[in-house]
């Protein structure tokens, strides 16, 4: 579903992802963890071309996306992503964040829209915020709509960029729930958290970043249970801690 | 949210309060106070016959005059003022660069300075064949032109201001809402269009308004050239007084005719642009409002 192959980018000198090669196989839900700094959240937006991969290619159901040929707009179209910090537009209601990208990109009426964004808020649980506006949510509400709103255009593949570490502890549970519910549908998902219980639970497989490599890769129990290399052992030790 | 509960109060107050009645009572009868208050220093009656058969005629087309200018100055200072603003946040420097450039300008000249330049040397500017098709197609005199030179300098420098007001508006939309919209597959223009432009236009709209009050009081400048609006032209018939007893009281009278002319200009303004504040105010993107 998407695979990646000796992914390299440079911010400047700075030399942030040095070879990811990864695969994701539709369904899995794959959870990256590491230090803050290892590059996990520049390797998701070289998956969306939010970033451009200096090196190596990006395939999405077997097409590389990262050629010029492909417009970045396409891709996105495939592949959601929901961000650490919500990012919902601020000057529209709940309804209207989850409708603006299939009313403008995929040219769907506005009634089909509005229809498919109530049923996708009601999903994850937010059937009356409809017609609020984000300043009157909480985090775990505007995550939850921030969710509805990427899968308003029927990603193939979710990709999760931290996203309950800017949330209250009370509203972390919601926003798994969601998450939880959304990888028994079968949607594929990368995760970047360091929630260890959604972690050890959902992920079909944990990969540790750590100076943008991938340092080890393996089933939940195995990562956290035995890991063989010394520094995911560390950085395992800290977190179930 | 943060915000002391005074001020949500405040903004929460319907358009028809009896607050706002109070408002326009108090400005009524502060005014009529003021203008009996001098009636009775100077034991003259402002109403005056013999001053406004006079005056009247030059009154009512400085106020034409006035409308004229502002209904040019006001659209081209915005469009530049936006135009501006837009250029000066852009990752291009061929259009950065300019409108940095130009702001600068405009702000580092005396408003005057900018006018008297456009005035003199403005009209040479002008293409020899558009002179002509102003001339001739629309019947725009030779000697109004460098008036009109002079209203669009009064543009460029309050379109300077504008562009810092909009750069200010496009800079404090979040980054990340940026990228959310490109996440979404939405090309730039649809995320400026849908994204951003919305939310400048609201962050803007408070600071905006007091510009335009700013500009509107500043066409008066252009009376200083002789242009016929308000002040031009009373300057100009203040002059022709005979020297005789009235002269201090008429041209007190006129420059408080004057004076109120403009008060009620900017207050219905601002009024304006209070409605529209109203009318999109969105949690979340709250200005606190003068």
């Amino acid at each position: 579903m998407i695979r990646t192959e000796g992914i390299h980018k440079f911010f400047g000198a700075l030399h942030v992802l040095r070879g990811i090669t990864l695969e994701v196989a539709r369904g899995d839900v794959l959870v990256i963890i590491g230090p803050s700094g290892s590059g996990k959240s520049t390797f998701l937006r070289c998956i969306n071309l939010l970033v451009r991969p200096d090196e190596g290619r990006v395939f999405i159901d077997g097409v590389q996306v990262n050629r010029p040929e492909i417009s970045p707009e396409w891709v996105r179209e495939q592949v959601g992503m929901v961000f650490q910090s919500f990012n919902l537009f601020t000057h529209l209601t709940a309804l209207q964040n989850v409708t603006l990208a299939p009313i403008r990109v995929k040219k769907l009426s506005k009634d089909k829209a509005e229809a498919k964004a109530r049923e996708l808020l009601a999903r994850v649980g937010l059937a009356e915020k409809a017609e609020a506006y984000p300043a009157q949510l909480s985090g775990g509400q505007q995550q939850r709509v921030a969710i509805a709103r990427a899968l308003a255009m029927d990603p193939k593949a979710m990709l999760f960029d931290e996203p309950t570490s800017a949330l209250d502890p009370e509203y972390i549970r919601e926003v798994l729930d969601v998450m939880t519910n959304l990888a028994r549908d079968g949607m594929t998902m990368i995760v970047v958290t360091h929630e260890m219980g959604f972690a050890s639970s959902v992920a079909s497989r944990i990969v540790f970043m750590d100076a943008g490599l991938i340092l080890e890769e393996g089933p939940p129990a195995e990562i956290f249970e035995h890991p063989r290399n010394e520094r995911t052992r560390a950085f395992v030790s800290k977190i179930l801690r | 949210m943060g915000l002391p509960a005074y001020v949500k109060r405040q903004r929460q107050a319907p358009i028809l309060s009896p607050a706002n009645g109070v408002r326009v009572v108090e400005m009524v009868v502060g005014g009529l106070l003021v203008i009996s208050l001098f009636e009775l220093a100077l034991h003259y009656d402002i109403r005056d016959p013999n001053l406004w058969v006079r005056y009247g005629i030059s009154f009512v087309r400085g106020f034409w005059g006035t409308l004229g200018y502002i209904a040019l100055v006001l659209p081209v200072s915005v469009a530049l003022g936006f135009g501006a603003g837009w250029a000066r946040v852009s990752r291009h420097r061929l259009l950065s660069w300019p409108s940095a450039a130009y702001i600068d300008f405009f702000r580092g000249i005396p408003l005057i300075v900018a006018i008297l330049f456009a005035f003199l040397y403005g009209v040479d500017f002008i293409p020899e064949r558009i002179r002509f098709f102003l001339e001739d197609a629309l019947g725009i005199s030779a000697s109004s032109l460098p008036y009109a030179m002079a209203a669009l300098a009064l543009a460029a420098h309050s379109g300077a201001y504008q562009a810092e007001i909009f750069r200010a508006g496009f800079q404090s939309i979040p980054r990340g809402q940026v990228e959310a919209a490109e996440a979404l597959g939405l090309r730039h223009f649809q995320s400026m269009t849908s994204v951003i432009l919305p939310q400048t236009f609201r962050l803007s709209l408070p600071p905006l308004g007091n510009e335009l009050a700013v500009l509107i009081k500043d066409t008066s400048v252009l009376g200083a050239f002789g242009a016929s609006e308000l002040v031009g032209l009373a300057s100009e018939f203040t002059q022709q007084i005979p020297i005789s007893g009235g002269q201090l009281v008429w041209q007190f009278a006129i420059w408080t005719a004057i004076a109120l002319t403009y008060f009620v200009m900017t207050f219905l303004v601002t009024r304006v642009l209070h409605l529209l504040e109203r009318r999109f105010r969105t949690p979340g993107l709250e200005v606190v409002s003068l």
